[in-house]
């Protein structure tokens, strides 16, 4: 199978992305791949209509940020730093997990393209926190986009970060929750209920907008009216999405958090994968 | 010591727009100074010590050069994964500055003393620990971790002892010792740090005519310097104000157990909490730490060679 058998060739395809995600894995005989799924369309939105890298530059001092909190979901950040032609094929790809490997299981700043070291939760948003304060100390018209998980937002820095970037109005700053509905051990709101988020958020002086977090279309349009919509507030959208989304027997399957590929679970997926494309 | 501090701070601020203060809410009074000269450097992230070091580590991502200051109890040991992951990691110019160390609070009980910072830091890769005894080592450590341009943790403990330095250090090195006092060379070598500093000194003039060193630098730490402490004298006792795992008598013993071996007497705090509460004097002296508790112990390993 290779690019072509895919209907739309348009940069950062949902299903390129996600099969991207499945080579990794199968090749690294990794886990995680739920959590990767369920955040490929909003990462496919912000790479392709909002993320700027002057000279496409990982490092350039003017990009934007796209911090990733829920570090377990870096296979979706791969997959599109794949796109941009960051990332080697042989070795980043095919080579992901070998031994001496760069690309980690979780987020790693070390790595051009990747802005925070994460995975452990609740550190991210806060780090976006001082890159938004940063920015806007000067001057610039950059953005900060931070991805946390639902599951997250049972740390307390993620709260201590919205009050802080609240007071000091960061409106460069968009706060994006990755509303799977499950973390680690289960169902969010059997684990800790979240109530409301989108109430919660606007009581911390956010500007909110709920969007689902599979629609790119939806995800474009909000982002876009959350950056035009209540001046001095920071930003949050909250996405609705399906942990494992994109293949059937992956999708709201917690098990998909761990369970490593097969070569016939591996198949089955990229056929499933293929043919959502094409259907 | 304090005066130091924040005249340091100051003038670091005023040269560079860059540098940033961030507290968690602390150091009332202590950065009127600093709010006067350097208001919009200012930056009260509120009791929330966690993210202000994430806020940090964004801002030093950013080209900014923040110097953190908590109460040791809680920058660094509150938000010691902060330091470790979103700091250390990748080497950012974060200076963490931890007030109260030891047993400053000493009527405020466990929440609000400090004897295992140390500890807990020098085991991060690539973060420096400083721990000066006086507003000269103050100064000089200021401009230190400032230079270093990495992430750095400067203790701060007991301020008021008064000075052991006769007069300004001039460029303070990373992991540099610093002879406050030369003694006799059949007696052990008392190298101390922090607050301990002054007490080493005391003890040297009045009852023991011993050399005494002061570790501002408690990582990196000069190797080769302490090698040839080690062979100045009979043995050495290490004095800190902090717990003697994983202290300063600990980073001394595991060089010297490698490359010079010596009889080395630890003196910091035992493996426990304050049991009571009490003047600063008062819990020196529950911990063994007063100058007669010293003392007696230096004495009883002299008595051993």
């Amino acid at each position: 199978m290779d690019n072509d058998s895919l209907s739309d060739n348009r940069p950062y395809h949902p299903a390129r992305l996600r099969r991207t995600i499945l080579e990794m894995a199968y090749a690294g005989s990794t886990v995680h791949i739920g959590c990767a799924f369920s955040i490929v369309e909003l990462l496919a939105v912000l790479y392709r209509h909002h993320l700027r890298y002057p000279g496409n530059d990982p490092m350039s001092a003017m990009r934007d940020y796209l911090v990733l909190s829920k570090g377990h979901g870096v296979m979706a950040q791969y997959a599109c730093m794949r796109e941009l032609g960051w990332l080697d094929d042989e070795r980043h790809i095919r080579g992901y997990f070998s031994n001496g490997s760069e690309l980690k299981g979780l987020s790693d700043s070390r790595v051009p393209g990747l802005e925070v070291t994460s995975g452990s939760l609740g550190h991210g948003f806060s780090v976006g926190v001082g890159i938004a304060m940063g920015l806007r100390r000067h001057g610039t018209d950059q953005k900060v986009y931070a991805l946390v998980g639902d599951g997250e937002l049972n740390e307390g820095p993620i709260w201590e970060g919205m009050l802080v970037a609240a007071h000091h109005n960061l409106d460069n700053l968009m706060l994006i929750v990755d509303a799977n509905g499950f973390q680690a051990m289960g169902r969010t709101d059997e684990i800790i209920q979240l109530g409301n988020l989108s109430d919660k958020f606007k009581s911390f002086d956010f500007a909110v907008r709920e969007v689902d977090g599979h629609d790119e279309q939806a995800i474009d349009a909000a982002v876009r009216a959350l950056w035009q919509e209540q001046p001095g507030l920071p930003k949050a959208l909250v996405a609705r999405t399906v942990k494992g989304k994109g293949v059937p027997f992956m999708e709201s399957r917690n098990e998909w958090h761990y369970t490593r590929l097969s070569p016939e679970t591996y198949a089955e997926a990229l056929a499933a994968i293929a043919d959502g494309s094409n259907s | 010591m304090r005066k130091a501090f924040s005249d340091a701070l100051v003038r670091l601020a005023r040269q560079d727009p860059n540098v940033l203060l961030l507290t968690g809410d602390h150091g009332y009074a202590l950065f009127d100074d600093f709010r006067k000269h350097c208001a919009g450097q200012y930056i009260n992230a509120g009791i929330a010590e966690q993210n202000m070091v994430g806020m940090a580590a964004g801002l030093a991502r950013t080209g900014f050069r923040p110097f953190v200051y908590g109460l040791s109890a809680f920058v660094p040991v509150r938000v010691l994964e902060q330091i470790k992951l979103d700091v250390a990691h990748d080497n950012l110019p974060v200076v963490f500055l931890g007030d109260g160390a030891g047993f400053v609070y000493s009527h405020l009980g466990t929440s609000h003393q400090s004897t295992e910072d140390i500890a807990c830091t020098r085991a991060i890769p690539q973060l420096a620990v400083l721990s000066p005894s006086d507003r000269y080592e103050m100064t000089a450590c200021m401009d230190l971790a400032y230079d270093m341009a990495g992430p750095v943790y400067m203790r701060m403990g007991k301020s008021d002892r008064g000075d052991v330095h006769s007069g300004p250090i001039a460029g303070l090195k990373a992991g540099q010792l610093l002879q406050v006092r030369v003694g006799r060379q059949d007696l052990p070598v008392l190298v101390a740090t922090g607050s301990m500093v002054r007490t080493a000194l005391d003890i040297a003039e009045a009852h023991l005519d011993a050399s005494v060193w002061s570790v501002p630098s408690v990582k990196p730490l000069d190797e080769d310097t302490l090698c040839a402490i080690a062979r100045s004298g009979r043995g050495l006792v290490v004095l800190e104000e902090h717990s003697t795992a994983g202290g300063v008598g600990a980073a001394v013993a595991e060089v010297l157990s490698e490359k010079q071996p010596s009889r080395i007497l630890r003196v910091g705090v035992s493996d426990r909490f304050s049991a009571h509460c009490g003047t600063y004097d008062y819990l020196l002296h529950e911990h063994g730490l007063d100058a007669d508790a010293v003392k007696a112990r230096i004495d009883a390993f002299v008595r051993t060679f």
